[in-house]
């Protein structure tokens, strides 16, 4: 590799360091709040427009949504500002078994952990 | 190995200035821009990493161009205005059909789809660039010009104009241009749509520079301001993680190739839309489109849908 490139590709590196940190300084990620059941709802129906929810379970941090539609469950999860959505048999998702106040749902391809805090799982009021 | 003129190289001072006064006009509230730092790192080490990986293939690829170029039909000089006029056309619609293909088909999807796989919209989304693109081949699409008598330099020059005005595009702070530029050239809103998950926008707006081809071809959607552009794939990843998002689809493809029991399904998995699986259990923008069809019928709205 020759002194240039090289040159080159620190300086580079060290651009991406600064600009993130700018982005970081900036504090112009999206808005988004804990979730309450309202906007959870509004969320599910965004990602899963064919599916209705029955039942909505929000994790203990409000990061994440368990709801139950049929034999699926509707998994949203906090990623940066956003969330990410996935859809899994219902039987497997609430087969996870808490651990130290998490439930990890191997079950979702991403493998989400959901924070209890106070809430119950499995989630009692979505299977009902 | 690339030509002595790089308009991309020569662009990159221009690029990171461009993201600070995004980001600042956004931090004072004088423009809209969103940053989530992670994401804006993962964008920009892709584009960083996709100059390393462009060293590795560049050479082959300059080449294969050079060898094609001595078997050319025509000689077609450097220096001619019309030549460059010509070529921008030419270099354009090679553009065009090279996106569609790298959305509409797996196989190119597996390298394209890490430019998409960003949530945000943001001129760091535009540097969110293939490490694979070489070992996916699309560079392939390109040697005609070469074949018709344009010089390899001059092609890679052109390329290189192409994508450097690509990266203004990628932006929510410009909501509109005037309305002729809107009608011929590529745009900020146009490209919104091209980024949005939204079942209404995908597999639209492949344009490079002019959009007169997506309107010829059948591929053009207005942006709706009724329906804001969600970003990002189908289903979006699940982390940050630099080489989850630079290797998931390839590495789907890998899995889906193992599972294989025909030619049938090999052929599907790898050349077959996006989302293509044999009982047809998976998602694809066509049967997206038509599920959002069949509500947006149900609702009433059918007679005015793209």
């Amino acid at each position: 590799m020759d002194n240039a490139l090289l040159i080159q590709l620190l300086g580079s590196a060290l651009a991406v360091a600064l600009l993130v940190g700018l982005s970081a300084w900036a504090r112009i990620a999206r808005p988004s709040p804990p979730l309450d059941e309202v906007a959870a709802r509004a969320l599910l129906a965004e990602e899963f427009p064919d599916h209705r929810a029955e039942a909505v379970w929000i994790a203990g941090d409000a990061a994440a949504v368990v709801a139950r539609a049929g034999d699926l469950a509707l998994v949203l999860w906090r990623k940066g500002d956003g969330y990410v959505a996935r859809s899994a048999a219902w039987r497997d998702v609430v087969a996870a078994s808490p651990v130290e106040g998490r439930v990890r749902l191997a079950a979702v391809d991403g493998a989400p952990r959901l924070r209890l805090g106070e809430r119950a799982w499995p989630p009692l009021e979505a299977a009902a | 190995m690339k030509p002595a003129f790089d308009p991309v190289q020569l662009a990159i001072p221009f690029f990171v200035v461009a993201i600070v006064l995004e980001v600042l006009l956004a931090r004072f509230g004088k423009a809209r821009a969103h940053y989530e730092p992670r994401d804006a790192a993962t964008s920009l080490l892709m584009g960083l990493g996709s100059t390393i990986a462009g060293l590795l293939t560049g050479g082959a690829v300059f080449a294969a161009s050079l060898w094609v170029y001595e078997h050319r039909l025509f000689t077609i000089p450097m220096t001619a205005i019309w030549a460059w006029v010509v070529l921008f056309f030419a270099e354009d619609l090679t553009y065009y059909w090279f996106h569609r293909l790298s959305h509409e088909r797996r196989f190119w999807w597996a390298s394209h789809v890490n430019h998409h796989s960003s949530t945000h919209y943001n001129l760091t989304t535009a540097l969110r660039q293939t490490w694979t693109g070489g070992v996916a081949g699309t560079w392939l699409l390109w040697l005609p010009l070469s074949f018709l008598g344009f010089p390899p330099a001059m092609v890679a020059i052109q390329k290189g104009i192409s994508l450097v005005y690509q990266f203004w595009i990628h932006t929510e702070a410009v909501r509109r241009m005037p309305a002729w530029f809107e009608a011929v050239l590529n745009t900020p809103s146009h490209h919104r749509v091209h980024h949005a998950r939204n079942p209404r926008y995908l597999d639209a707006n492949y344009a490079g520079i002019l959009i007169i081809w997506d309107r010829m071809f059948g591929t053009f959607i207005p942006e709706d301001d009724a329906e804001p552009c969600r970003y990002g794939i189908v289903r979006n990843l699940p982390s940050f993680n630099l080489l989850a998002n630079v290797f998931h689809e390839w590495i789907g493809i890998g899995k889906d190739l193992a599972g294989s029991r025909s030619p049938r399904e090999v052929i599907g998995y790898l050349f077959g839309p996006p989302g293509w699986s044999p009982d047809g259990s998976r998602e694809t923008s066509h049967t997206l489109k038509a599920r959002w069809r069949a509500r947006e019928e149900v609702r009433g709205k059918g007679a005015s849908l793209p």
